[in-house]
């Protein structure tokens, strides 16, 4: 899962079309409305593809990571 | 609208009518050549002097149902949400657009055009209020182990600490190094807000209008550094050139302690169109 990260050829990043054509522009209602907490359904979802266990033991320790050793 | 309405109510049939999906609302009547190469049909739903921009969407897509369903699959999110973004922006050329949201779907062409009946005058104002107008935006990023490794260098007290640890036992040791990096995450924490703050001000001097967004999180960003700031602003467009220019200058004060400025533009004005919600 973690190998087929989205293909990227476009120049703009996805997270920054998605902050915001998903989460602003303006609102009526619609006959279908998506809720909130269905758009929080695409972030977990990103979640779930992008973060390796690497990134995820990176973040737990940013941005300070613990002890700060001989880091050279 | 060509369907005829069915008559006995069947759900399934009543299932398969194309839905109206709105990208966004103009005053100017769309220049098919910019949306040609789209490879969806895009159409305009007139009332009175505003353009509803519109395409027909599948059910099978766009349903709530199958709508919530599409939305955990990444690829076909990650397909529409530029689809909407091309769209908005091949109109764009040629008009000031309001964008609407992602999702923004209506059962029939007659709905839509009710919206346009309703809001037509707020449409058009917000429309006035954005023209001439574009939207910026800009996320700046921290490089923490760059900063920390200048302050490594240039700080006094950490340098005190250091030596002390140097010395000291193996116990001790390990709580002055807790110390150290409690001091330096506290320096780091309000340098970096001090100088996102100035970046912000400088920029908002230049624009009409700003907004600052919720930071996202690096799962999300994919960069390995942390967002620190997330905003949004809205610039006339004879200021866009002096506006990239203090981003630059902002970049090349920055840089050195570890900043990392992506700017980007001229978006649709997704961020400066809020209208009263209205319930029906």
């Amino acid at each position: 899962m973690n190998e087929e990260v989205i293909t990227k050829t476009k120049d703009v990043a996805l997270v920054e079309v998605l902050d915001r054509v998903l989460d602003k522009g303006a609102i009526v209602a619609g006959d279908i409305v998506i809720s909130v907490a269905d758009i929080d359904l695409v972030y977990i979802g990103l979640r779930v593809m992008l973060s390796s266990v690497e990134t995820m033991e990176k973040l737990r320790g940013a941005p300070m990571p613990g002890g700060t050793e001989e880091s050279t | 609208m060509g369907l005829s309405k069915i008559s006995n109510g069947v759900n399934m049939q009543v299932e398969e009518k194309e839905l109206i999906y709105l990208y966004c609302v103009t005053k100017v009547k769309p220049n098919y050549r910019n949306l040609e190469d789209l490879g969806i049909k895009i159409y305009p739903i007139y009332f009175q002097g505003t353009y509803a921009i519109v395409s027909k969407v599948s059910p099978d897509e766009f349903n709530e149902e199958n709508l919530k369903k599409n939305f955990a699959d990444i690829n076909w999110v990650e397909n529409k949400v530029r689809q909407h973004e091309k769209v908005i922006e091949a109109i764009m050329q040629d008009a000031t657009v309001i964008p609407f949201k992602f999702g923004t779907v209506f059962q029939t062409e007659e709905n839509a055009e009710k919206l346009l009946r309703e809001q037509s005058a707020e449409f058009k104002r917000i429309i006035a209020n954005l023209n001439g107008k574009q939207e910026w935006g800009l996320k700046i990023y921290c490089d923490f182990k760059k900063f920390k490794d200048m302050l490594h260098k240039e700080d006094t007290k950490i340098k005190e600490i250091e030596k002390e640890i140097a010395s000291a036992s193996k116990g001790k040791a390990y709580f002055l190094r807790k110390k150290k990096d409690e001091f330096i995450k506290d320096i780091i924490n309000e340098e970096v807000s001090k100088y996102t703050q100035d970046c912000f001000e400088k920029l908002k001097r230049i624009s009409v209008d700003v907004k600052i967004n919720k930071i996202l999180s690096k799962e999300v960003t994919e960069k390995k550094e942390d967002m620190v700031l997330n905003a949004a602003f809205l610039i006339n467009t004879k200021r866009i050139k002096e506006f990239n220019n203090a981003v630059e200058y902002l970049k090349s004060r920055y840089s050195d302690n570890g900043l990392i400025f992506n700017c980007t533009g001229p978006w649709p004005t997704y961020n400066f169109c809020s209208f009263g919600e209205k319930k029906e």
